[in-house]
């Protein structure tokens, strides 16, 4: 570990695997184990398969990590996946302007389908990749002012700007489908490095950049401060409203990376992509991660997005052919979920009995 | 009297539903009859049943989502088993039968909640996604069209009936005698009872509250078996609508009914929430959904308009209870209304 953190004063906690995680790790490998061994025919170890969890679980942990982020500031961020949408909806808007389709004179063309030569050039494909981040800020500010100044209950907050930027999105494309994004941007979600998908290292990097933030910086301090009791923070000096304005930036920021990922890996924007299960999911993996307002550990955060896909996918493999067996991943979740709180709930018990 | 009923919260509603109706139906005169009034109620009945199943879950202290798995659950299992048995009577029986399959699944969480003393959310975040996983790979996955005799008709089992010359017939829902109802028995409980009581004590300060001798883990029981009843009935009234018993049913609007409840009056850390209230949320975000349609507005954008709305309708008492904090008021914090 780097010693960097002069501010803070160094932690002895730092590198000890506390309770939860270690029941997740324990999960984890246990899951694997089993799965490589009931699914040991049909390559669950494989590398394509492998490879694949890989960009999977990549863009639902990305948003995840957008949504962590405000749950620990006491918020919640359901427009998450609308952020991601309307990012890469309002891309494909910028390239359909500089390169529209050929249409017969008098007619105008239809937005949805982008008419990308094979070589773009370099400035508009890094516009294309900029606006969304753009709008993941600029989504940001708006959930920051209606949280962190108006003071809406987040959760209501968030539910109407949901609807908001959907509703963007879905206007400007008229409820259609963009496609014909350059083929250049395959390389985010297609590319690998040392046989390890882009996907996947940019969810660990952005993993390991959030746990810095948490752990080393004021800012992330001050946010786990305001998660506590947002009236001490507020007392102590803490200007609440603009950590949580920054917190919500972040988030928006963080879910169109997501979006960027998802556009790069079906090549195609839609207003509605993942609408009735990402935002559930996420929070789904916060809660199995046990991160409430202040309290978090990244990692944790980490490992559950593991379990969970490799849950899914073995899952999967493993009841092919059965009728409605993609359904049995959810019902699994909802019973592991019951299963840790209650395996936490007596490790909890049993820790404070000892103490006294 | 008067002063103090304007300053409540459902008076605020109110004004601002009267409002939105005076603007649609300056917009589009139609709005204004007899048919949309009796539409908006009978697609208004099932929701406020469902927020009605909320509500003492949110007085209480806690945010379920869990509701609107264990409604389609209900419902669905009921009408598979009946279905099996070549069940042809009327929808009674559904009732019963999805009430108790519900009242089980509500014990569920409630026994959970207050063994394991977990929080409400993470719970039913939890028994969600088993219900729905459960019911799409345990039961079926699609929906099913055969309805029994008995139900056939039930959709359009109407009071008082209007023809309206362009959307044909439509009229006054029997259902709407349910959730007269049930809206009253709510009232009174919450009122009332001692459990009414108990809940709204629980919802203001929970160690007060088991300090003073109130038995948190019955009370909170209760409550999710009242959650679980009342979801389930209002599943099995929304498939007897829709003509078809659907696995997902409701599902990803576990929030829109949060939304309701809170935009009524409920306060999210607990003790306050009103039955009439609740009433007023739900017809206010029904007439937001449903009235857009009348306007000149595109299909496409309605979403984005409904953001807005709900935005501005959200703004209002936040910023109100924000002005009345700073000027060192007392926000009508009572528990009961009126």
């Amino acid at each position: 570990m780097s010693e960097t953190s002069v501010t803070v004063k160094p932690k002895k906690k730092a590198f000890r695997i506390e309770g939860p995680t270690r029941l997740l790790l324990i999960i984890l490998i246990v899951a694997v184990l089993f799965f490589s061994v009931v699914n040991g025919d049909k390559g669950f170890l494989k590398y394509r398969s492998v490879a694949s969890m890989g960009v999977q679980l990549a863009e639902i942990g990305i948003l995840a990590l957008a949504m962590m982020v405000t749950i620990l500031v006491g918020g919640i961020n359901l427009s998450i996946n609308a952020t991601a949408n309307l990012g890469v909806v309002l891309a494909g808007y910028f390239l359909f302007r500089i390169y529209p389709p050929v249409t017969s004179p008098g007619m105008t063309p239809i937005f949805t389908q982008i008419n990308a030569p094979a070589n773009p050039s370099t400035i508009s494909l890094i516009i294309g990749l900029l606006i969304p981040l753009l709008v993941g800020l600029v989504t940001g500010v708006i959930n920051g002012l209606l949280v962190g100044y108006i003071k809406i209950p987040p959760i209501l907050a968030t539910l109407a700007t949901m609807s908001l930027f959907t509703g963007l999105s879905a206007g400007l494309t008229k409820g259609r489908t963009i496609t014909g994004f350059p083929t250049q941007y395959e390389v985010v979600a297609g590319k690998t490095i040392l046989g390890i998908p882009l996907p996947f290292i940019l969810f660990t990097v952005l993993t390991i950049l959030v746990a810095i933030l948490l752990r080393n910086t004021t800012h992330g301090f001050k946010m786990q401060m305001i998660g506590t009791n947002e009236t001490a923070s507020e007392f102590s000096g803490i200007n609440n409203k603009a950590v949580i304005m920054r917190t919500y930036m972040l988030s928006g920021v963080l879910a169109s990376i997501a979006g960027i990922i998802i556009m790069s890996r079906t090549m195609s924007a839609a207003y509605e992509y993942g609408m009735t299960t990402y935002v559930l999911l996420t929070i789904l993996i916060t809660v199995l991660a046990g991160i409430q307002a202040g309290f978090g550990n990244v990692f944790n955060l980490y490992i559950a997005m593991l379990i969970l896909q490799v849950l899914s996918t073995g899952f999967q493999m493993l009841l092919q052919g059965v009728r409605g067996s993609t359904f049995f991943k959810d019902f699994s979740w909802g019973v592991l979920m019951l299963i840790i709180f209650i395996i936490n709930y007596f490790t909890r018990k049993h820790k404070s009995s000892n103490q006294e | 009297m008067l002063k103090k009923f304007t300053r409540t919260n459902e008076f605020l509603i109110l004004i601002i539903i009267i409002v939105l109706s005076t603007v649609v139906g300056l917009i589009n005169p139609k709005f204004f009859s007899i048919s949309t009034l009796f539409d908006l109620i009978r697609a208004s009945n099932v929701y406020i049943i469902l927020a009605f199943a909320l509500l003492p879950v949110v007085i209480l202290g806690g945010i379920d989502i869990s509701f609107i798995a264990i409604a389609a659950m209900s419902a669905y299992a009921t009408h598979m088993f009946l279905i099996a048995r070549g069940y042809t009577g009327g929808i009674l029986l559904y009732f019963v039968i999805a009430c108790i399959i519900g009242g089980l699944a509500g014990l569920l969480n409630g026994l959970i909640i207050t063994k394991f003393r977990l929080p409400v959310f993470d719970v039913s975040l939890a028994t969600q996604t088993m219900w729905y996983g459960f019911t799409l790979f345990f039961i079926g996955a699609t929906s099913n069209f055969s309805i029994p005799k008995g139900l056939v008709g039930y959709y359009a089992n109407y009071l008082a009936k209007v023809t309206d010359p362009v959307t044909g017939d439509t009229g006054l829902h029997v259902s709407i005698i349910f959730v007269a109802v049930i809206g009253v028995l709510m009232h009174l409980m919450l009122k009332y009872t001692m459990l009414g009581r108990n809940i709204y004590a629980i919802g203001g300060n929970k160690d007060v509250a088991i300090r003073t001798g109130i038995n948190h883990n019955k009370v909170t029981i209760v409550v999710f078996v009242i959650m679980g009843i009342l979801s389930a009935f209002a599943g099995v009234l929304q498939s007897a609508f829709s003509r078809n018993f659907n696995p997902t049913l409701f599902i990803g609007q576990n929030l829109d009914v949060l939304a309701a409840v809170i935009i009524g009056g409920a306060a999210l850390k607990g003790g306050r929430g009103t039955v009439i209230g609740t009433v007023l949320g739900v017809l206010l975000t029904q007439i937001i959904n449903r009235s857009l349609v009348l306007t000149q507005i595109p299909a496409e954008w309605q979403k984005f308009f409904i953001g807005l709305v709900l935005i501005i309708f959200t703004a209002l008492p936040a910023l109100r209870q924000k002005r009345a904090a700073k000027l060192g008021l007392a926000v009508n914090n009572e528990v009961s209304g009126s």
